[in-house]
């Protein structure tokens, strides 16, 4: 029996303007993984992860935390959101201060740690972010990436057992994204569940241990990268185009350059040894 | 006002505790408002020229601009006081003047030397404003304010102003520059149309602007107060002497002056 941290079931919900965001969704995240939620704009992802900390309440359905009802008086919030914890995607929403370190500071002075405590916190979460020298720059004069990496700052701090993401690497330079990846990676390390929204589907496709597809307000498909990219009519459904790495993949065994029944390739350096090592291209060497 | 916050972050005495830089430039306020003196108020002026351009590093022409920008008002300001206007003449009192129709403009001695002192008290205040605002970041400032035991609403509200002076003027270029792409601002009628909808587009995405702060806020466990926590400053023993040092030699030169004056 797998273990979920995080459990949405027939989650509906409507803004007040009547738009229908969610339509009945189910999804269960596994704890400790890397978790991907891929949809195109408007699928309703961010949405979704408002209702996973208890910002926004669903009109019918249930969030589990941990196995148990989430329920919204204050001190059961309060001790949500301790525990899972979302980086917003647009950085400026998310800043309040013009001080980086009384920025981070924030979240773990809520929990009503000491002092000490939170110091402690906010230096560990300046070095896991690599921006310590930031500490006494004004939150204004920040280049985006830096202003990303205090968000997720403020976040870790806090030290919750759920890290979730929204759009994480949208408007960061290749360079930056991958750099955000590696943190996130570093960040799971400690038995810390992370789940991250895209619609970049080579992103999920090379970093996820589980996907879930999201289209209109529903989870239409869901599994290991593997599968769930290989599943063309599923990609389609969803508004997705195939990662570039699965599109090659076929088109050398097609062209009968790899074995066919190969197992795919995550990324470009398992691609390129595949075509190495186990290629059969007759090509010049 | 965006270059003194950069100057804020760069100058020389950035280091230096905020909590010392406050009290030089707030004590030495006080005594150029509560003495007035023309001379003491210059030595004020001289000694925090020198703290700005001297120590701080702050380039020359960057603070005669800033002391420039009050000399405007304050000389129509100061004018109303020197000119005094009477129906039946100052007598030996009066310097120059004219007479109209029975009604005596004039400036007088004392009118003269009221206008004067104010005038470079205003100056020497001014200046020790600058010297906190040209080496303190407003951040800085605030931990001060914090320090101070000031209500925290003030505190939290100049934080949150200054924070969104800055996300408000981004959103106001971006938008600026969206406009005068599109011919916004290429005819006067064009501009008053788009500096219109400029406006209006603010006001709606400030609002939009603290739906979402308050969401993240509340994700984060937000209830109700801005718990934040300052770095540790260093208190430098040095400085504070050197403050002490200043301030009383300045208040006893204007016990001195003052004594003089009397005498
Ligand atoms: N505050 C809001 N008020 C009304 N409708 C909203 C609001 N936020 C999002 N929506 C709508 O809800 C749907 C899902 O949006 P969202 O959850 O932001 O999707 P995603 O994050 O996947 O792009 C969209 O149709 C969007 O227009
Ligand atoms: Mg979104």
């Amino acid at each position: 029996m797998a273990d979920y941290i995080l459990e949405a079931e027939n989650l509906s919900y409507i803004y007040p303007d009547g738009t229908q965001a969610l339509k009945g969704l189910y999804l269960r995240i596994p704890r400790s993984q890397k978790t991907a939620v891929l949809g195109s704009n408007g699928a309703g992802k961010s949405t979704l992860f408002l209702h996973f900390n208890g910002i926004l309440k669903p009109k019918s359905g249930t969030v589990k935390f941990n196995g148990n009802n989430v329920s919204y008086d204050r001190r059961s919030l309060l001790e949500l959101r301790k525990n899972v914890g979302i980086v917003f995607q647009d950085p400026d929403s998310q800043l309040f201060s013009a001080s980086v370190y009384q920025e981070i500071s924030f979240g773990p002075l809520n929990l009503g740690l000491t002092e000490k405590t939170v110091r402690d916190r906010v230096e560990r979460a300046m070095t896991a972010t690599g921006i310590n020298e930031l500490k006494d720059k004004p939150t204004h004069m920040l280049s985006y990436g830096q202003k990303k990496r205090v968000t997720i700052a403020d976040i870790l701090a806090m030290e919750p057992q759920v890290l979730i993401c929204d759009e994480p690497t949208a408007w960061l330079d290749p360079k930056h994204a991958k750099q955000t990846l590696q943190l996130f990676d570093k960040i799971i390390q400690n038995g810390t569940t992370v789940v991250l929204s895209t619609h970049d589907v080579d992103l999920a496709y090379s970093w996820a241990d589980y996907v879930f597809i999201m289209s209109d307000g529903r989870v239409i498909g869901e599994g290991v990268p593997d599968k769930v990219f290989s599943d063309d009519a599923l990609l389609r459904n969803a508004d997705l185009d195939r990662p570039w790495l699965v599109d090659v993949h076929d088109l050398l065994i097609k062209k009968g350059c790899i074995p066919p029944k190969a197992t795919l390739p995550r990324n470009k350096e398992e691609l390129f040894e595949k075509i190495l090592y186990h290629g059969i291209c007759t090509g010049e060497q | 006002m965006l270059n003194i916050d950069g100057f804020a972050y760069t100058n020389r005495l950035r280091q230096v505790h905020p909590l010392e830089k406050a009290a030089f430039a707030f004590i030495t306020m006080f005594l150029c408002i509560g003495f007035s003196l023309p001379v003491f108020s210059c030595i004020i002026i001289l000694l925090m020229a020198y703290a700005i351009i001297g120590l701080a590093r702050i380039p020359m022409k960057v603070y005669l601009k800033l002391m420039s920008l009050p000399l405007s008002f304050l000389s129509i300001g100061v004018l109303t006081i020197a000119v005094s206007i009477s129906t039946h003449g100052f007598g030996a009192a009066q310097l120059a003047g004219i007479t109209i129709s029975g009604i005596n403009i004039g400036i007088t001695h004392s009118g003269l030397h009221s206008a004067a002192g104010l005038f470079f008290k205003s100056l020497g205040a001014v200046s020790c404003l600058y010297f906190l605002s040209l080496t303190t970041p407003a951040v800085e400032i605030v931990d001060v304010m914090r320090k101070l035991k000031i209500p925290a609403l003030f505190i939290e509200l100049t934080d949150l102003i200054y924070r969104f002076i800055f996300v408000m003027l981004a959103t106001a270029e971006d938008i600026y520059t969206s406009q005068s792409s599109r011919w916004g601002y290429a005819s006067l009628k064009n501009s008053m149309k788009s500096l219109g909808q400029l406006t209006a587009a603010l006001f709606i995405k400030a609002y939009h602007r603290s739906q979402t702060l308050f969401t993240a806020l509340s994700s984060r466990g937000y209830n109700g107060r801005l718990n934040v926590l300052a770095p540790e400053y260093t208190v430098s023993v040095i400085n504070i002497v050197i403050i002490a040092i200043v301030e009383s030699t300045l208040a006893i030169t204007a016990i001195l002056l003052e004594m003089g004056k009397i005498g």
